[in-house]
């Protein structure tokens, strides 16, 4: 070996792909697949980081750009979320992320259409075709023991609270404090956790 | 080049897809791209041509679920990741249009809306039918004009026609026509705004 680190496998992966060098995976931390990694193109050193006891399994993709990021916190449990990210994603310690969950921190394209357009345009002549985003990014957060429920989708620049639970197929838009169950698309407050249910917790 | 003067340096390389030669009835231009082994699984149109794509277009992993009378349009330059198009009549898609991951879109109700319809029609579907007919079941074309993008986790149902240039938020649920630059949110999805 002249310095260079060999290919990072799991052994336990069905797919033949290799863990990217900026990519940090605790040893106690379970990933299901490198599958997770097809769409990964970050040129960040840091570009993902996932925490002790925290597990990625199948269906999770980790779609992140050239200047994305994404941190996983210790015991976070990601079963299947796509994960956008041009800035930062962070999901903080103890968060449960359900089934075919989005969380975006960038749109890629401009709401305009016909500046759209010219992005568009340029899918095609990308290697990989992707698309490169012109819109700036705004981190999405969810916060310490956040429950994000099924096929619901956390849009660019929302934080989601410490203990808070977003019901299945929400769509969030907006930032939701923390201990608060919010649910609906667009989403909107079902109801404050009460002071024993908050007193019960982390 | 296309003829529309498109970006420079596309490659006017033949269509492709990833595993294998595409179906004799699906037409698609030069410089389009299709991958994923799911692609056309569900891919039973009898018509010719079941599914026209134009040139330059970028179709990673969607799922063309067309049924045998069904025929998808798309233009050129379009963007597919995932998606998942149910047709069994016809879906018209524009150009330069961006479809997000796990979108489904859908022109018809699949089954009868009366019970006892239904109940013949879960006849039929069965390996006891027999090869019986299933009853009407009403189907819509859809329309996405160009220009348009929808964001992953959304659903486009049966009759509805986006105009130009929207923005379909993820998650959105459509179930009515939408004017020209319009931005979508919710379910049921609703304007909340021009772009």
């Amino acid at each position: 070996m002249t310095g260079m680190a060999a290919d990072r496998t799991l052994p336990w992966d069905w797919y033949r792909g290799t863990i990217p060098v900026n990519v940090t995976i605790a040893e106690s931390a379970y990933v299901e697949t490198t599958f997770s990694f097809l769409l990964f193109r970050s040129e960040r050193a840091d570009a993902v980081t996932i925490g002790e006891g925290a597990s990625t399994y199948l269906g999770t993709m980790f779609d992140v750009g050239r200047q994305g990021r994404v941190t996983v916190g210790a015991y976070a449990l990601v079963h299947g979320a796509r994960i956008i990210s041009e800035a930062d994603v962070t999901i903080e310690d103890y968060a449960l992320i359900s089934w075919n969950v989005v969380l975006m921190d960038s749109y890629r394209v401009p709401f305009d259409p016909d500046t759209r357009r010219e992005v568009v345009r340029r899918v095609p002549v990308a290697r990989p075709r992707r698309i490169d985003p012109t819109v700036p990014a705004r981190p999405v957060r969810i916060g310490r023991a956040a429950w994000i429920g099924f096929d619901s989708c956390i849009l660019p620049g929302v934080s989601i609270g410490e203990g808070a639970v977003v019901g299945a197929r929400s769509v969030v838009a907006a930032d939701v404090e923390p201990f608060t169950i919010v649910a609906g698309n667009p989403a909107r407050v079902v109801r404050r956790l009460t002071d024993e249910e908050i007193a019960h917790g982390c | 080049m296309p003829a529309d003067g498109g970006a420079p340096g596309v490659a006017a390389a033949p269509a492709s897809w990833s595993h294998g030669a595409l179906p004799d009835n699906v037409k698609a231009g030069p410089g389009t791209a299709i991958s994923g082994d799911v692609a056309f699984k569900r891919f039973r149109s009898r018509k010719a041509p079941g599914l026209v794509i134009g040139a330059n277009c970028t179709m990673d992993g969607v799922q063309f679920a067309v049924g045998e009378n069904g025929l998808v349009e798309i233009g050129d330059y379009c963007y597919f990741t995932n998606a998942v198009l149910l047709c069994e009549l016809a879906l018209h898609i524009g150009s330069y249009v961006v479809i997000g991951w796990n979108t489904t879109i859908a022109d018809t109700d699949f089954h009868p809306i009366a019970p006892a319809l239904r109940i013949a029609d879960a006849v039929a579907c069965s390996p006891l039918g027999q090869g019986r007919p299933r009853p009407p079941i009403l189907q819509r074309a859809v329309v996405i004009e160009d220009d348009v993008w929808i964001g992953p986790n959304a659903t486009i149902l049966k009759g509805v026609r986006i105009g130009a240039g929207s923005f379909i938020e993820p998650g959105a649920l459509v179930t009515k026509s939408i004017p020209p630059r319009s931005r979508v949110i919710g379910n049921p999805a609703e304007v909340a705004g021009r772009v």
